[in-house]
């Protein structure tokens, strides 16, 4: 490459709408929440979307007035575009609105009479026929008051929490909250930390904290992993992939020129991610979640040879005692030599010793984003809080040194930071949401009833708020329990709880007594048990067990652990109703009663602020229509206002204001309007929020703790970096999952996945099930044009799309597997159908499919067609204290799928087997519609 | 009009694949007669990302080739049609009229690029790119495959544009055997060559070897590279061939002989010394 950047930025080419007779600017995003990213135009003629194509941010104002910042490295310069990034499946975002898979109008299950036999045997099994809205929201209105009547509103389970498209008013998750908040309250699924449960689990205990369980403040990382950092070291996650869904591909542009400007970038991952595939110096693939064995190594090395900051440990840790007795093998008697890790991890011991060295002598962050195998497995608490061990042996917050989600937290600041100069260390603003949100606390301010409005739906995701609460991970053990047993767990999972919360026991059903989470002010903490009485309170009411689900978040059997096992404990007769409402006909929609039909962002009025971290520059967009509700759906605000209008509740609901009052008092409670007036504001569609001209001001990470640790400390027990944790040690002194400080877990009494586990003879691979490439999570899965990717979709044989599994050649030639063969993945949970990718891009012994396909399930509980792989994972937590999902890094086989096979299961399951399917798109929702009755 | 050149360059291609979709989001469905009818749903791609995955664990990298009609100066399609219906406009796009296309397929054969012109059964037209002719006419200097590229790694821009010379001036072309002949409006940086990599260990104290002399002699060259502080050598951009490495480490050396890069990069794994 050369040595002059070949990106730069090209201002004055926004391209006019040809063909068009009307365009609208759109979020499309797939993260979901309060804040948008990856502003696009939506070109429509005739009411039908003709393209949709990149926001050039300077096609109504001039490209220097939003004062972009830049950025330089050995000459290398980075300034921003003027035009959006968005994801590929934003790009193609039109097929997912004409989806043959979207749900055409109010559904119930054939088999399911609410005044009679319902039949829960069958939810995943029965069709299901039309129905009017007006039927389907009598139904809901008679089930929710006779469920509140017979067992008490605590009865009704929400499942309302996670990604989804990008829309403040016709927020796609929690508007039943908005209806069920004015009757009694509701259980709440809680909203796991999925894609890093390591940290929240486990870094939470070293460094506080943090943001949601990151490193924080993570001011300025950008600027100054650019000027500082030698060595980049990419673990587990993929800059290519997972950045994609919620800020788009900035993160590309800014791997490039890091790479152009002379930054090393070194990946350690079982895999050759996309990331890897690109931007590596060195590729170090490793065996699934062994990073924990090559952490400790690399200690080893670093205490045996002295080359790491003794004085800055001595001023800034408690434990570094523990951590060395453990690696020199005076705790178990086994050293954690090079040689050791070596067996563990794959990794030749002289490589460990070469990157232990190179490591101790460069600048070195270690840089994820999100998800990876790294992350997400069994016991994911162990190497999380080694990498924050490790950086703390090498003077985390030192210019250069730091934990960075590159460019999720860490670019330059906007001009309404300057304007409310709120507290940037603070996660805590807009009522314990994220840091950036500083305008919403404007709207709270002069618009209270407006910005509960708003904010209500969006709490599920990152809060613990409901009166009786169950972990997302506990969801089948707490319906398992059935009336009359209790289930206890450790924390909440909640995103935003302090660190405190995990030695707090809860039980499910609720009791009176149980500590509640107050949301007090949260100043002074001492981070130990002693603010258990400043921010708890007893409760004092009962709780009781749930006997209705509804669920505008039907994919956990795709998302969350051990799915197969998902879909057979909701058919469960004590859950007496299942609600759904979604767009699409998929996945958990299929086991529920009643489905309504929702619509997606293309289709309704809303308003977006896009303020989050990592694009080129923040907006604000008023997200017009762009074309009619599709069949009879309604946004999933619109949905529960008709059911509320059924329960006399729609005032209470809809706070009598308007979609258009939403959006003017939005964008004016936000103090919008003080950069650009809401007249112009309406006419121009967008603005951009200027950069703040005091961006560089801001210290970088920790800086301020490294300086200093007396006068700026962490948020732990002892201020410092607790390599040995004071909370876990009073409290789980003995437990061998995660003890109070990191160790290496073989195995444990919640998973046995390891190689050296009697059931590897069995299942000898290693699967990983990274973010996916193609997808969010479960989103986007019916994208025509994604699937012709070369790692998109597999077409077997037969015609049908499969998900792609990676293999190596070697595993694929001693299986006699080719690219293209349908292959069935395997283990004692289940069987799940993929198409084989044979490819140097994964190392020998280890197999990846991507997670989040739609399901197309064959045989309940056995046999999977869609390629949806958490149907196999493991169901327990990442530990018997932790309360994180371990939906990466199991044990399975792969093998051909004999002809035999092929026509047994094609003979034996006819109708599931020839589901109506889609060539382009795959599956069809008529494939479950008992059709006659139009 | 000024003539147009797309300027491509693979180096800082992140596979997205926004291009191959961002065709068929202005072709499929959407009626652009006269430049052009719709693209079918799936299976043709009038712009393509080739991709492929070079090396052996742990030396891999994948490269990827953004793809699209040449708009040659000599096109042969516009020779081979009888009906008349390619014709090369003025800013040098080669257009396929599809009003006059009588579907006989010559051009499709005649084409010396793989995976441009394809042929379309339900219209019984031949089809590829347009270089959005439509757009480009309706006031675009972009194309959707450009304008929906996060890194403007594909540019389309005026010949005789400073950021057409400049790149230019050491682009290369693809087939550059027959560029000669055809004067292929698409210039690329980055094609993939060949690569030979692999890691220097020393068995009996189990180290990686740093700085050891890598010489590799072939096809006429000597290229000469020193281990790193893995251990690793690599020798990129190599042209197709046979090759001949001499390592040297203080007192130890080797010689490995015979080493194929015709077809395929190659990893010589790791070499204890």
């Amino acid at each position: 490459m050369s040595t002059e950047s070949k990106i730069k930025p090209i201002p004055g080419t926004a391209p006019p709408p040809v063909g068009a007779d009307k365009t609208v600017v759109k979020a499309i995003n797939l993260s979901g929440g309060i804040f948008g990213a990856c502003p696009a135009y939506v070109d429509v003629k005739d009411g039908k979307v003709v393209r949709i194509r990149p926001l050039h941010y300077d096609s109504k104002y001039d490209y220097e007035s939003f004062n972009p910042w830049e950025m330089e490295r050995n000459g290398v310069k980075l300034r921003p575009l003027s035009k959006s990034l968005p994801p590929p499946w934003g790009l193609a975002y039109k097929k997912r609105a004409y989806s043959p898979n979207r749900i055409p109008y109010p559904l119930k299950r054939v088999d399911w009479d609410p005044n009679g036999e319902r039949n829960p045997q069958n939810r995943g099994k029965s069709k299901f026929v039309r129905i009017s809205w007006d039927e389907a929201t009598d139904i809901i209105a008679s089930e929710i008051k006779r469920i509140h009547k017979q067992y008490g509103p605590l009865a009704i389970l929400v499942q309302c929490d996670g990604h989804s498209e990008s829309k403040l008013i016709h927020a796609p998750h929690g508007c039943s909250t908005l209806l069920l908040k004015q009757m009694g309250g509701f259980t709440q699924q809680v909203r796991n930390p999925d894609s890093w449960e390591g940290w929240y689990w486990g870094a939470k205990h070293v460094w506080g904290k943090g943001f949601i369980g990151n490193m924080a403040p993570a001011e300025n990382l950008v600027k100054d992993i650019t000027e500082n950092t030698e060595l980049l070291i990419v673990q587990g996650g993929d800059l290519e992939t997972t950045p994609w869904g919620f800020r788009g591909q900035f993160a590309s542009r800014l791997m490039f020129f890091w790479q152009e400007a002379g930054i090393e970038q070194v990946y350690i991952c079982p895999d050759l991610n996309y990331s890897a595939a690109i931007h590596a110096n060195k590729w170090i693939p490793i065996l699934p979640n062994t990073d924990a064995a090559l952490q400790l190594a690399i200690i080893y090395m670093w205490v045996t040879e002295g080359t790491y900051d003794k004085e800055y440990v001595a001023t800034h840790t408690v434990g570094m005692d523990k951590i060395e007795a453990y690696v020199l093998g005076k705790v178990d008697g086994v050293p954690k030599t090079p040689k050791w890790a070596s067996e563990k991890t794959g990794i030749p011991s002289y490589t460990i010793k070469a990157l232990a060295r190179h490591w101790a002598k460069k600048r070195t962050t270690v840089g994820h984003y999100f998800g990876g195998g790294y992350i997400r497995g069994p016991y994911s608490t162990e190497p999380a809080r080694l990498e924050v061990i490790l950086l703390g042996m090498q003077g985390l917050g030192k210019p250069g040194v730091h934990h960075a989600q590159i460019a999720y937290l860490g670019m330059p600041k906007n001009i309404t930071w300057d304007q409310l100069n709120y507290d940037i260390a603070s996660t805590d603003t807009a009522g314990g949401f994220q840091e950036y949100s500083g305008t919403f606390e404007t709207l709270k301010a002069k618009d209270p009833e407006l910005y509960e409005r708003i904010f209500t739906p969006h709490r599920s995701t990152p809060q613990a708020w409901g009166k009786q609460l169950i972990p997302k991970t506990l969801i089948e053990a707490a319906i398992k329990a059935g009336t009359d047993k209790s289930i206890e767990f450790w924390g909440t999972g909640g995103h935003e709880e302090e660190p405190i919360d995990q030695v707090i026991k809860y039980t499910y059903p609720c009791k009176k007594g149980d500590l509640r989470f107050t949301g007090s002010d949260k100043k002074d903490l001492a981070h130990d048990d002693t603010d258990i009485e400043k921010i708890y309170e007893k409760i004092d009411y009962d709780g009781v067990p749930i006997r209705m689900v509804w669920t505008d978040t039907p994919c956990r059997q795709t998302c969350w652990g051990d799915g197969f096992d998902i879909g057979m404990t909701i058919r469960s007769p004590q859950i007496e109703f299942v609600l759904a409402q979604h767009p699409w006909l998929e996945n958990d929609c299929l086991y529920a009663d009643i489905i309504l039909p929702t619509n997606t962002t293309l289709e309704v009025d809303d308003v977006m602020p896009c303020v989050r971290d990592g694009e080129h520059f923040q907006t604000m967009i008023n997200m017009r229509q762009a074309i009619p509700p599709i069949g009879e759906s309604k946004s999933d605000f619109e949905a529960v206002v008709e059911i509320a209008k059924k329960l006399g509740l729609e005032k209470e609901v809809t706070i009598g204001r308007t979609v258009q009052e939403y959006v003017e008092g939005v964008y004016k409670g936000m103090n919008f309007d003080k950069i650009v007036p809401w007249e112009e504001f309406k006419e121009k569609d967008y603005m951009v929020i200027p950069v703040s001209k005091n961006w560089k001001k801001l210290p970088a990470g920790l800086y301020e703790f490294y300086k200093d640790p007396e006068k700026n400390p962490l948020p732990t027990p002892t201020g410092k970096l607790e390599f040995c944790s004071t909370n876990l040690e009073k409290y789980f002194p003995n437990d061998e999952e995660r003890p109070p400080y990191p160790q290496w877990i073989e195995k444990g009494i919640t998973h046995d996945e390891r190689l050296s586990s009697p059931r590897a003879r069995t299942y000898p691979l290693l699967i990983i099930t990274n973010h996916p490439r193609w997808r969010v999570h479960a989103q986007a899965d019916d994208i025509p044009w994604t699937k012709e990717a070369m790692t998109g979709k597999i077409r077997g044989f037969d015609g049908y799309l499969y998900e792609p599994c990676w293999i190596n050649p070697k595993d694929a030639a001693a299986r006699g597997i080719k690219t293209g063969d349908i292959v069935k993945v395997f283990n004692e949970r289940g069987i799940v159908l993929c198409g084989a990718l044979v490819m140097e891009r994964i190392m020998p012994g280890v197999v990846s499919v991507d997670h989040g396909a739609r399901t197309d399930i064959i045989i309940p509980g056995k046999l999977d067609r869609g390629g949806a792989i958490n149907l196999i994972s493991p169901g327990g937590l990442t530990s018997r204290h932790a309360g994180g999902q371990a939906t990466t890094s199991f044990l399975v086989e792969v093998q051909k799928v004999t002809m035999e096979e092929y026509e047994k299961w094609k003979t034996e399951y006819p109708e599931a087997w020839n589901r109506e399917y889609d060539r382009a798109s795959g599956l069809k929702a008529t494939a479950w519609v008992v059709r006659g009755d139009e | 009009m000024g003539k147009k050149v797309f300027l491509v360059d693979c180096r800082i291609c992140n596979g997205c694949y926004s291009c191959q979709i961002g065709c068929k989001d202005e072709h499929v469905g959407n009626d652009w007669t006269p430049i052009a009818k719709p693209q079918p749903e799936i299976g043709q791609f009038w712009f393509k990302l080739h991709e492929k995955v070079r090396g052996t664990v742990p030396k891999v990298k994948v490269a990827y080739r953004p793809g699209l009609c040449m708009h040659c100066d000599n096109p042969t399609c516009k020779e081979v049609c009888t009906a008349g219906a390619i014709y090369k406009r003025d800013d040098g796009l080669v257009i396929i009229d599809p009003e006059k296309c009588t579907g006989c397929r010559r051009c499709v054969e005649a084409c010396p690029y793989e995976d441009v012109i394809y042929f379309n059964e339900d219209l019984n037209i031949a089809q590829k790119c347009t270089g959005c002719a439509h757009l480009i006419d309706g006031g675009w200097k972009e194309t959707r495959c450009s304008d929906n590229c996060p890194t403007l790694c594909i540019r389309i821009v005026d010949e005789d544009s400073e950021e057409a010379k400049e790149f230019i001036k050491d682009a290369e072309f693809y087939k550059p055997e027959i560029a000669d002949k055809m004067k292929p409006r698409v210039y690329y940086k980055g094609l993939p060559k060949k690569f030979i990599a692999g890691t220097l260990f020393d068995p009996v104290e189990d180290e990686v070897i740093i700085g050891a002399e890598c010489k590799l002699t072939g096809e006429g060259k000597t290229y000469s590279v020193t281990s790193n502080h893995f251990g690793d050598f690599w020798f990129e951009n190599l042209p197709d061939g046979k090759y001949k490495l001499e390592i040297k480490a203080g007192n130890k050396s080797k010689v490995i002989d015979n080493i194929d890069a015709t077809e395929l990069d190659v990893n010589l794994g790791d070499i204890p010394l």
